[in-house]
């Protein structure tokens, strides 16, 4: 035989008075205090900001993502508009500028003819050839 | 519980001087419901110290959130509101975190919960065991159902709230509040069956 419905009712009623341990709220209204003695602390330390911040898009639900993809396209459209424009290339002048002409350089191989090649001692132990 | 739109809240006066900052007021709130709060979130979570846990954030979420307060319903319905979502998100998470809770980490308390032994069979031994072991099979009975059942059944055959209220508190339909509980009821008819056949 199985319990009725309203036995199991009755029987999950008791359950009412149910009550946390003597002393429960008292230990429990002292760390509440304490634990929001030390957000205030945190929040007004340099981790704040973000704190905030993210409590706030916690308390935004499912709308924190529209905020989120219109920051990341506001931050996308802030880059491109204060990257550095491109390098404009000015065409050269078509006038002819004046130039003093310097005459040039020999080239080596006049720089060579004009180097003495000859030997400037004989040697004594045999010829030598070049 | 419900909220009758003719009745004035009666935490109106303390909810507006913890508004504006009057912490003695937010403490008597506490002192006023968290003995409610905690009877709902034990029985949906079967663990003290989650529920002691469950409600600092419980409580320390309606302080922060006290400015967006309207008072549209009573603050009791609001926080209890707020109570039952957190401890379902915390359910799931605790089901992702470990799979579920077995029944050799119930709490002990919970077996062994003085608020089944009826004072009547005090003087009668045999019936008191008989019902501390009915008490326990119900207790375990309960965690074995899914939290969505779990749920309803706190809030209606523990906390006593009315279909409409649960309805509104869980977002579903009065319809599935009422197969939830069949169901649930179903189950635990079931699972008590064995020590009903004995007789208490």
């Amino acid at each position: 035989m199985k319990p009725s419905a309203e036995e199991i009712g009755a029987l999950l009623a008791l359950k009412r008075h149910e009550r946390p341990e003597e002393g429960f709220l008292d230990d429990f209204l002292r760390d509440f205090h304490q634990r929001r003695r030390e957000e205030e602390a945190l929040k007004a330390g340099p981790a704040g900001w973000w704190h905030r911040l993210s409590s706030w898009a916690s308390g935004l639900g499912a709308s924190k993502w529209a905020y989120g993809a219109g920051l990341a396209y506001a931050g996308a459209a802030a880059l491109f508009l204060l990257s550095p424009s491109p390098v404009q290339v000015q065409p050269t002048p078509t006038v002819p500028a004046k130039y003093q002409v310097e005459p040039a350089e020999p080239t080596a191989v006049e720089q060579l003819d004009a180097v003495d090649l000859r030997p400037s001692s004989q040697g004594t132990t045999g010829e030598q050839e070049f | 519980m419900p909220d009758d739109p003719l009745q004035p809240d009666p935490d109106e006066d303390l909810v507006a001087r913890a508004r504006s900052g009057d912490t003695r007021a937010f403490d008597a709130l506490i002192l006023k419901y968290g003995e409610k709060l905690y009877g709902l979130v034990y029985n949906m979570t079967a663990h003290k110290e989650d529920t002691y846990d469950l409600l600092q954030d419980i409580f320390a979420k309606a302080y922060h959130s006290l400015p967006k307060f309207r008072g549209h319903s009573s603050f009791y319905t609001w926080i209890y509101q707020i109570a039952v979502n957190m401890t379902l998100n915390f359910l799931k998470k605790r089901k992702r975190r470990g799979g579920g809770m077995s029944l050799n980490e119930m709490d002990s308390a919970v077996q062994t919960d003085p608020a089944l032994v009826d004072s009547s069979h005090m003087a009668n031994p045999e019936k008191q065991s008989k019902l501390h072991e009915l008490q326990k099979r119900l207790n375990e009975a309960m965690l074995s159902l899914s939290e969505a059942h779990r749920t309803v059944v706190t809030m209606f055959d523990i906390q006593g709230l009315p279909h409409a209220e649960i309805a509104r508190i869980l977002k579903i339909s009065e319809g599935t509040v009422r197969s939830r509980l069949h169901y649930a009821h179903l189950q635990l008819q079931s699972k008590l069956q064995e020590y009903w056949e004995q007789g208490i």
